[in-house]
């Protein structure tokens, strides 16, 4: 299945769905219209409670990301297409906050830190020119 | 639909043999299908509480209802929608288990004999073994088995999973949410299954579960939904300013620290990070 699911990382089950969609609604992975696999195949995969991804789904079609097809199941929203580069930068945060609190923890000058995300940037490039 | 598949009232619970209560006035809710992981070290009193929410045990106070059912005076209907295994499998010994399926399957009108064999199948148990020789895995397996073949709306599970492999226990993970016969797209279906499991093994519970309810010495300590504890149970050092008493939901001397829930104490809502079952585990057992 397309999802990546850590059960013991501290973010809640539902919530990294709920992020996870966001980030691929939001690069174009999942376009509008793109059918998502169904509560119960996610759970079965995961073998984790199907209340769960349901959770995630109904706040994601609250949010108005996702819309119910009667007999299909969930589909990405027709107008969810376009993400600001604001909404993207929100998306974004979390994941450099919690590394600029690692930075500060051990002691890197913010050269330092920024050096070594950049590095991590080109090693990236590097493995995508090679796939 | 009732609102509430499990209540207990202040049960107190003292075995002839001791001075001490194994159940200390527990009282508890619990939703319809919900999914409660029951937490707490040996001998904290989570079997004496599944023994007397299923009838087993009589308490010498409070009550327990299943269903809206008193659990000490079950009806057959009721009884029906209930599936129970117990720490120890308490199996037929000369039984192998197609005799267990056909024995026990006469008492269940929604006994499917397709469903037990498919998941029997699944977990990889043989059934033409007698009980008394199947390995202890096994006979666990064949337990589980018997729990779940009459499609029940309320799981109690004692410690279901302690002698299975990781893969078994995915396996059957997926198979006490899932219904194989039973359409999931028919319109009024949604029966959800109540399910509580007591469990050693907390990252599979943290797969699980929808409420967690940590017990000690034979009281609960705090029961919640497994989302509120990670995003507002915090930990914070013991002389932290602006923590109201009823923030705190444990003292740990040891390590001079803190567990308090946020939604009563919001200046700390962002300290710290949410803990993992096993560090609330620790946490609340130190």
């Amino acid at each position: 299945m397309i999802f990546d699911i850590a059960p013991t990382a501290p973010t809640p089950i539902y919530r990294q769905i709920v992020e996870q969609v966001r980030r691929m609604i939001a690069s174009g992975q999942l376009k509008p219209g793109d059918d998502l696999p169904s509560v119960r195949a996610v759970a079965m995969h995961h073998a984790i409670n199907p209340m769960t991804v349901s959770k995630a789904y109904s706040m994601l079609e609250t949010e108005g990301l996702l819309e119910r097809l009667r007999g299909v199941g969930m589909a990405v929203a027709g107008n969810s297409g376009k993400s600001t580069r604001h909404d993207k930068a929100a998306m974004l945060r979390p994941a450099l906050e919690t590394a600029a609190r690692t930075v500060r923890q051990l002691g890197f000058s913010d050269a330092e830190a920024q050096a070594l995300f950049q590095t991590c940037l080109n090693e990236l490039t590097k493995k995508e020119r090679h796939d | 639909m009732t609102e509430y598949a499990i209540t207990a009232d202040h049960l107190r619970l003292r075995p002839h043999d001791s001075s001490v209560y194994a159940l200390d006035d527990v009282s508890l809710r619990i939703p319809a299908g919900a999914v409660v992981g029951l937490v707490g070290r040996n001998g904290a009193g989570k079997s004496s509480l599944l023994r007397c929410l299923v009838g087993l045990t009589e308490p010498q106070h409070g009550s327990a209802m299943l269903l809206d059912c008193p659990a000490l005076a079950l009806d057959d209907a009721t009884r029906e929608r209930i599936g129970y295994a117990p720490q120890l499998p308490d199996l037929f010994p000369w039984m192998n288990g197609y005799e267990h399926l056909r024995t026990i399957g006469r008492a269940y009108t929604r006994w499917n004999e397709d469903r037990a064999l498919t998941l029997a199948v699944q977990l990889n148990l043989p059934l033409g073994i007698k009980a008394d020789k199947l390995s202890g895995g096994d006979q666990q397996k064949l337990s589980l088995v018997l729990a779940l073949a009459h499609d029940p709306d309320l799981l109690l599970l004692d410690e279901p999973m302690s002698s299975l492999d990781p893969l078994t226990r995915r396996d059957f993970m997926r198979a006490m949410f899932s219904a194989p016969f039973r359409s999931d797209t028919a319109p009024g279906t949604s029966r959800e299954r109540t399910i509580i499991i007591s469990s050693h093994i907390l990252s599979d519970l943290e797969r699980l579960v929808s409420h967690v309810a940590f017990m000690r010495d034979g009281r609960l300590q705090v029961v919640d939904s497994w989302d509120a504890m990670l995003e507002h149970f915090r930990v914070i050092p013991s002389d932290s300013p602006d923590v109201a008493a009823d923030a705190v939901i444990h003292r740990n001397k040891r390590d001079a620290q803190l567990l308090v829930d946020t939604r009563h104490a919001p200046s700390w809502r962002d300290a710290g990070r949410a803990l993992t079952l096993d560090e609330l585990f620790m946490e609340l057992n130190t």
